[in-house]
């Protein structure tokens, strides 16, 4: 028996044709979006390199990138703990200034005399230069953590408030009135119908307040440099002249932002998916 | 010249009389003496506009709707057939007037889950499947749910069975009102108010639509409780008429019903019954009250 020619490419694709598919996955997308960035990177990293080197730059002006890299991963597990310990306050402010401001969102959300009295008195703290307020929390909660926490959780809270009111009041009306027209009390309604609308927003705000907790975190830490913290070592190695270990830190830091911006671009995603993506019929 | 509106049901010409016998009563046996599904006692509706002027959106009104009748509302865009519905829902207080849904304050039928909603969009919660979807209203104000629906029996009814999992984006716009209307069903409401449900649908759809929604009216409906009346409110003339035991026509704004013509074509109707004479009788007349918004009644005799 003869067998027919193939015509059509499509044919040696055909489901049930018995051809199994090679199962290589395709990287070509992520190398296009991580590549370029990379290869910038390098680039200015070899010119200033090269700049330092052939201009004889003085350390203490601008230390050599490799000088840095070297630095970094020599004492990576010094560098390494210290960023925890900024972390632990970027991540405790950015989860106080966020409950916070979801919980005050929610009452502003559903009364127009709360939103009257609270929205200016937000204003005012958020239109304050946070670092002036540093003094007084260090009178009022000591050189501990706390107010460190206090600082990050200030500078978190306003993003969230403003897209939290918004994302609570973004309903569709008509589906408020559903709920209405079956007498829903207002936590169902908040649970039900607000709540939910109101994810992609928090998503957002969230985005903008998980790099600015680090900048509180790391502005308390110049203040309250004994308890540590990549903050408390940029200080204290700008004080020594030692540029390779401010460099270092710095990376270090860059590494943490990523890191934290990653996980709730991954977060929003996860949810995302869970919220919108196609579920297959049962 | 007394509109019919405001006239006793004893008083209307035997053309127009409904009686237990006669062709309006379709769907459920109509009691005369049951409790009023719907009855508004000089209901008015004024609005006041930024610039501080009363608009006046509803005029005098008083209607009375009974248990088991499916009414359609049609007249020119806004006329105050939305605001005349919504009152009826309870979801907006009127200005004036009194307004009584089996008896009760339109507060109280949504305490008891009396009301099911549909709106001109689906308007589904887009994060919850088709069965969640149908379920939220029996899920909220869980002590007046005593619905004994099955959610997946709803679902087969209106047709998206094997759906259920579905997110609405990923339904077409036909499918979404579908969970839509089985959303409204499922607290199984003696009392069913549908606003332009089918307006943002193709011509192809709605035509189906409409026929799909008489099979669906009285679906999961406990016999215990009175027959169960709708209040549809439309742009469209053959859908008001294909689908109605009563049409009423509002003038322009102000709006105010003036008129009320029963359509006697017998249940079930089927898409051929609009090729029929008494459809296109039946049409006309509901055409002209529309061209004559000063004219309080239509020739009802003509009928």
């Amino acid at each position: 028996m003869v067998s027919e020619p193939i015509s059509d490419i499509d044919q040696l694709e055909a489901p049930g044709s018995g051809r199994i598919p090679l199962a290589t996955p395709d990287i070509r997308p992520l190398l296009a979006w991580v590549l370029p960035p990379l290869i910038a990177l390098l680039l200015l990293a070899v010119a200033i390199e090269l700049w330092v080197r052939i201009g004889d730059v003085s350390i203490w002006v601008m230390p050599r990138p490799s000088g840095v890299l070297e630095n970094f991963f020599a004492d990576f597990g010094g560098y390494f703990s210290e960023g925890l310990k900024t972390l632990g306050v970027s991540l405790g402010g950015l989860a106080i200034g966020t409950a916070a401001a979801t919980l005050l969102a929610a009452g502003v959300a559903h009364s127009h005399v709360l939103e009257r009295a609270v929205l200016p008195i937000a204003i005012m703290v958020k239109v304050t230069p946070v670092v002036a307020l540093i003094p007084l929390f260090i009178i009022w909660m000591g050189h501990g953590w706390n107010p460190k926490i206090a600082i990050a959780a200030l500078i978190t809270y306003f993003p969230v408030l403003i897209n939290a009111i918004a994302g609570f009041r973004d309903v569709d009306p008509r589906m408020h009135d559903f709920f209405r027209s079956v007498d829903a009390s207002t936590w169902e309604i908040f649970r039900h119908l607000r709540l939910p609308a109101a994810v992609p927003y928090l998503f957002a705000s969230l985005k903008i307040s998980v790099t600015l907790s680090l900048i509180g975190a790391v502005v308390a830490e110049f203040f309250l440099s004994g308890q540590g913290g990549l903050g408390a070592v940029i200080w204290i190695e700008q004080n020594n002249l030692r540029l390779e270990q401010v460099f270092a830190a710095v990376l270090m830091l860059t590494l943490i932002g990523v890191t934290l911006s990653t996980a709730v671009v991954v977060a929003e995603r996860l949810l995302s998916w869970r919220l919108d993506q196609p579920v297959a019929a049962s | 010249m007394t509109s019919i509106i405001d006239t006793p049901t004893s008083a209307l010409p035997t053309s127009v009389r409904p009686t237990s016998a006669g062709p309006l009563v379709i769907k459920h046996p109509i009691e005369p003496e049951a409790e009023p599904a719907i009855r508004l006692q000089e209901v008015r509706l004024t609005y006041e506009t930024k610039e501080g002027a009363l608009l006046e959106a509803v005029d005098r009104t008083n209607l009375t709707i009974r248990a088991g009748e499916f009414t359609a509302l049609v007249g020119p865009s806004g006329c105050g057939k939305t605001s005349l519905l919504r009152i009826i829902a309870g979801l907006t207080p009127a200005s004036n007037g009194d307004v009584s849904i089996f008896g009760q304050t339109p507060k109280e039928a949504q305490r008891h889950k009396r009301l099911g909603l549909v709106f001109q969009e689906p308007a589904l919660l887009a994060w919850r499947s088709v069965e969640d979807n149908v379920r939220l209203g029996l899920q909220l104000n869980p002590r007046e749910t005593h619905s004994s629906t099955n959610v997946h029996e709803l679902i087969e009814i209106v047709g998206l069975s094997g759906f259920e999992r579905y997110r609405p984006a990923e339904l077409s716009g036909g499918m979404q009102q579908r969970a839509a209307l089985a959303r409204a069903l499922a607290i199984d409401p003696p009392l069913l108010l549908m606003d332009e449900p089918f307006a943002a649908l193709d011509e192809i759809t709605r035509e189906q639509m409409r026929y799909e929604l008489q099979r669906l009216w009285s679906v999961s409906h406990d016999p215990r409780d009175p027959p169960r009346s709708a209040v549809f409110v439309t742009h469209s003339v053959a859908e008001a008429v294909a689908i109605a035991d009563r049409v009423l026509v509002m003038s322009p704004r102000p709006g105010r019903i003036i008129a009320d013509i029963p359509i006697t074509t017998p249940r079930p109707r089927r898409p051929e019954h609009e090729h029929s004479d008494r459809f296109v009788n039946d049409t006309a007349i509901v055409r002209s009250a529309l061209r004559s918004p000063t004219t309080p009644a239509v020739p009802l005799d003509a009928a």
